[in-house]
């Protein structure tokens, strides 16, 4: 086999796993936007905060399971508090409000984080290490797990949705707002559970990150922006439009990397973005418009 | 300007020239030019609020992106700069700004046409910080994450006059400057063509329908607020004699934001004061708490702005967005 | 039962009610007519807390409907289709009347029961409910749209203009539906521009203009050619 082909399926793998990480982050944006409206600019300092609690919990107890549920389970409540203090008055305005208030909220939350963790980067132990073995090639099974992972909390969030009464909420309040309440069903707090699942998912997602690239407090800014350009190429609102969108930015990013830096990968995203507003403003990924 | 044609009350000409004439005399009184400085930096950053006000304030339009100006603006002037000592660099650097920013505007404003609020905001934001990145990562040209030093320029009038920079004479001419923008901005806005713009952000299909052209109304001015926005990052750079990466970075852009709600939006001058009471801010929470942490208390004053005051200065951003 | 004093509501900031007082009894059917954007619907969406009541009472058996919250009315008997159907989309029929089981103290075999009735009123919608709502004709949508208000099992329910753009034929089912309510001892509050139908089902009928309740009197009392309703209604 050619070098450039092994390149190519390893890349092409990573890709993928990354895709699915970003996925989280970007369904969670996508699935706040499409229920109230609000595009969270401060979802990536989520993304960093649960990173960080992972990290607390994990050098606390030395488990990266319990360091997960950690992640998770702090992020939900933050993004509880924050939505029902900061955001519920917003809903229903102009969605550029709700961007500048969370614009704000991510400049207190990146601060406050350099002001408490520092600007080190801090390491969190991968779950399992070693490699798997695909096509003769080195693949490492921390990336092979996170993948699963990751696909099945967006399974589990489907099945949350399509399954048992508070899903169906979520689906009614989604689609209309003004007749779910008139149906009895109570927007206000499907509103802060959506975005407490959403807050969650982002945590989890940094929190699976942390053990690849480290953690420090700019890593939700330098994600953010990956995990909009997701948003907008799937379409706002549009739950696997942001899946697929997310792996297809990522194995665009993965494979970019075999011909330039890291660092400018991003430019392939920005440039997937560009086309898909010019062919499809609507988003690549959305379904038969209705 | 062409005050004898103006249509503006001559009550507003007293108010105007007595603000700059305050402008140009207080810093004489200042203690060191330290403060002198500070408040030649806030006309500057305040020059870039105006511009983003034109958008924001004029046409519905909120740019996350603004430091894309801004930085190509500091970056042009700083190549002249580094490019040429001639009595004529300081207009070069001017004009190179200028003409990089309208590259930029150039692409911004065909997006603009296509891209309605959140995604203008997104898009303007992703681009400005693509542009990070290929400042910070291409070395050879950019300076990368040291950025670019040079020599500053000489004050100079058609080779008529030329003479270094001091403190005051790069206050005065900065003022000049900002002033003009200021009138000529005003004079835009309420020239024909920015009634049909605010007409566009009250009601864009019945503008459409009387048959104006909504597109090249609106990439018209997303170009002139590229262009103030690059004047004021070429000044920027003269004004520092360096020209820094950060200034291409989202933060940069998203300070401009803060400029204009904490001063008032749609009035082009609220956003200046907005400049001035940031930097006041920054400077006191710098001195009596930490430089580094100074977004924690700014950053929740402007988010409880956002969120409670909807009466304040926010209610007139909603009033005007919204109506 | 269902008692509306001096209501005064704004719609974004146009004034819209200017003190709505009616009155809909247990078990009557009351008609609510008025040209086009004379407050109709505004009355029927400030009983549902929908739009902000500036001044006035709203009560329902006894209870302020002006301090609930808005996701609480429904819940207490309310039942509401509004004007141009707002079913969920995006939802199955069945997914669509299920919205509605929600109600305080309804057991599973009381929403089950419900739920035969509706389908056993609308049999077309058994035969779609795994069908997308977005999907169905104009005239099944009305159908599930009083039928998921049907769910809530109200005392009262709020039909805007449900015969609009129907087929003769369908409107005469409307009919049929609102009689069949009728007979369950439910009331109803219909807001229409058809005056023929609305007299013919109705006990009371309210004329509305410019905001405010001009005319009050039984439906038996007034017919297509009175001077009120050439006042109020003619063009």
């Amino acid at each position: 086999m050619s070098e450039l082909f092994q390149d190519l399926v390893v890349q092409m793998l990573i890709g993928i796993s990354t895709g699915l990480i970003l996925a989280l982050v970007a369904s969670g944006l996508t699935l706040i936007f499409g229920i109230m409206d609000v595009v969270n600019f401060a979802h990536g300092e989520l993304f960093m905060l649960g990173a960080y609690m992972g990290w607390v919990f994990f050098t606390m107890t030395g488990s990266f399971w319990l360091g997960l549920a950690a992640a998770g389970l702090c992020v939900f409540v933050f993004g509880l508090i924050m939505q029902r203090s900061a955001l519920r008055s917003l809903i229903g305005s102009d969605p550029l409000t709700t961007i500048l208030a969370t614009f704000g909220i991510s400049l207190v939350l990146q601060t406050a984080a350099i002001w408490i963790w520092g600007p080190t980067v801090r390491r969190v132990g991968a779950a399992l290490t070693g490699h798997i073995v695909v096509f003769h090639l080195q693949f490492p099974v921390y990336r092979f797990m996170v993948a699963v992972l990751s696909l099945a909390i967006i399974a589990g969030l489907w099945l949350f949705m399509h399954r048992g009464r508070f899903g169906l909420w979520i689906r009614a309040t989604t689609q209309d707002r003004q007749m779910a309440l008139a149906m009895g069903i109570p927007v206000p707090l499907v509103h802060t559970v959506v975005f407490g699942i959403g807050a969650a998912m982002a945590a989890i997602s940094g929190y699976l990150y942390a053990p690849i690239l480290g953690v420090d407090p700019t890593m939700g800014v330098n994600n953010i922006l990956r995990a909009f350009i997701i948003v907008v190429v799937g379409g706002m609102g549009n739950l696997w439009g942001s899946v697929l969108a997310a792996v297809f930015i990522g194995v665009l990013e993965a494979l970019a990397v075999i011909w330039v830096s890291p660092a400018l990968a991003v430019i392939f995203s920005f440039a997937a973005l560009i086309v898909t507003l010019l062919v499809r403003p609507t988003g690549l990924f959305v379904a038969v418009p209705r | 300007m062409t005050g004898a044609r103006s249509a503006e009350k001559p009550g507003f000409w007293i108010a105007f020239l007595v603000v700059v004439a305050v402008l140009a005399v207080a810093p004489l009184w200042f203690p060191n030019s330290f403060w002198q400085r500070l408040l030649t930096e806030v006309l500057i950053l305040g020059l870039l609020a105006m511009s983003s006000d034109l958008l924001i304030g004029y046409v519905g339009m909120v740019s996350f992106g603004h430091a894309l100006f801004f930085g190509t603006g500091c970056y042009g002037a700083a190549y002249a700069l580094m490019w040429t000592e001639s009595p004529l660099a300081l207009w070069l650097a001017l004009l190179l700004g200028l003409v990089g920013a309208a590259v930029m505007g150039i692409f911004v404003a065909f997006y603009s046409t296509r891209l309605r609020d959140i995604y203008f905001s997104i898009t303007t934001l992703v681009f400005a910080q693509i542009f990070w990145v290929i400042v910070f990562t291409w070395t050879d040209v950019t300076g990368g994450e040291n950025g670019l030093v040079f020599s500053p320029p000489r004050l100079s009038f058609l080779g008529l006059f030329a003479a270094e920079f001091t403190t005051m004479s790069m206050h005065w001419f900065v003022l000049a400057v900002v002033a003009m923008c200021y009138v000529f901005c005003r004079r835009v806005t309420q020239s024909p063509f920015g009634k049909v713009l605010q007409a566009i952000r009250e009601n864009e299909p019945r503008t459409r329908a009387i048959g104006y052209n909504v597109e090249r109304h609106k990439m018209g001015m997303v170009m002139l607020s590229a262009l103030v926005a690059g004047l004021s990052g070429a000044l920027y750079g003269i004004f520092n004699a360096y020209a820094a990466p950060d200034y291409f970075f989202f933060l940069q852009s998203g300070e401009t934001v803060i400029y204009n709600v904490l001063g008032g939006i749609g009035t082009l001058i609220g956003p200046v004061l907005g400049a001035g009471v940031f930097v006041l801010l920054k400077e006191l929470f710098s001195t009596y708490w930490s430089p580094e942490y100074y977004l924690i208390p700014v950053g929740l004053l402007f988010t409880a702005m956002v969120i409670y005051m909807p009466q304040g200065l926010l209610g007139f951003l909603r009033h005007k967005l919204n109506t | 039962m269902l008692k509306l004093q001096d209501v005064q509501a704004f719609y974004g900031k146009s004034h819209v009610l200017h003190g709505v007082s009616l009155e809909v009894d247990g078990g009557q059917v009351v008609g609510l007519l008025g040209r086009n954007g004379v407050g109709k619907s505004t009355t029927l969406k400030a009983i549902m807390g929908l739009v902000a009541v500036q001044s006035g009472s709203i009560t329902f058996a006894g209870k302020d409907l002006h301090r609930q919250k808005a996701y609480r009315i429904p819940r207490l008997g309310l039942g509401y289709v509004p004007e141009d159907r707002r079913i969920f989309p995006r939802l199955t029929v069945l997914d669509n009347l299920r919205t509605g089981f929600d109600r305080q103290g309804a057991s599973a075999a009381r929403t089950e029961q419900l739920l035969e009735q509706a389908y056993a009123s609308f049999p077309r919608l058994k035969e779609r409910q795994r069908q997308l709502a977005g999907t169905l004709s104009g005239g099944e949508q009305q159908m599930l749209a009083i039928a998921r208000a049907m769910m809530l099992d109200p005392q009262i329910i709020l039909l805007d203009e449900p015969t609009e753009g129907l087929m003769p034929r369908l409107v005469g089912q409307i009919r049929e539906i609102i009689d069949v309510l009728r007979q369950a001892n439910v009331s109803i509050l219909l807001v229409e521009q058809n005056v023929p139908m609305t007299l013919a089902v109705s006990d009371r009928v309210y004329l509305m203009e410019r905001g405010a309740i001009r005319h009050e009197s039984a439906a038996s009392e007034l017919s297509v050619d009175d001077d009120v309703i050439h006042k109020y209604l003619g063009v």
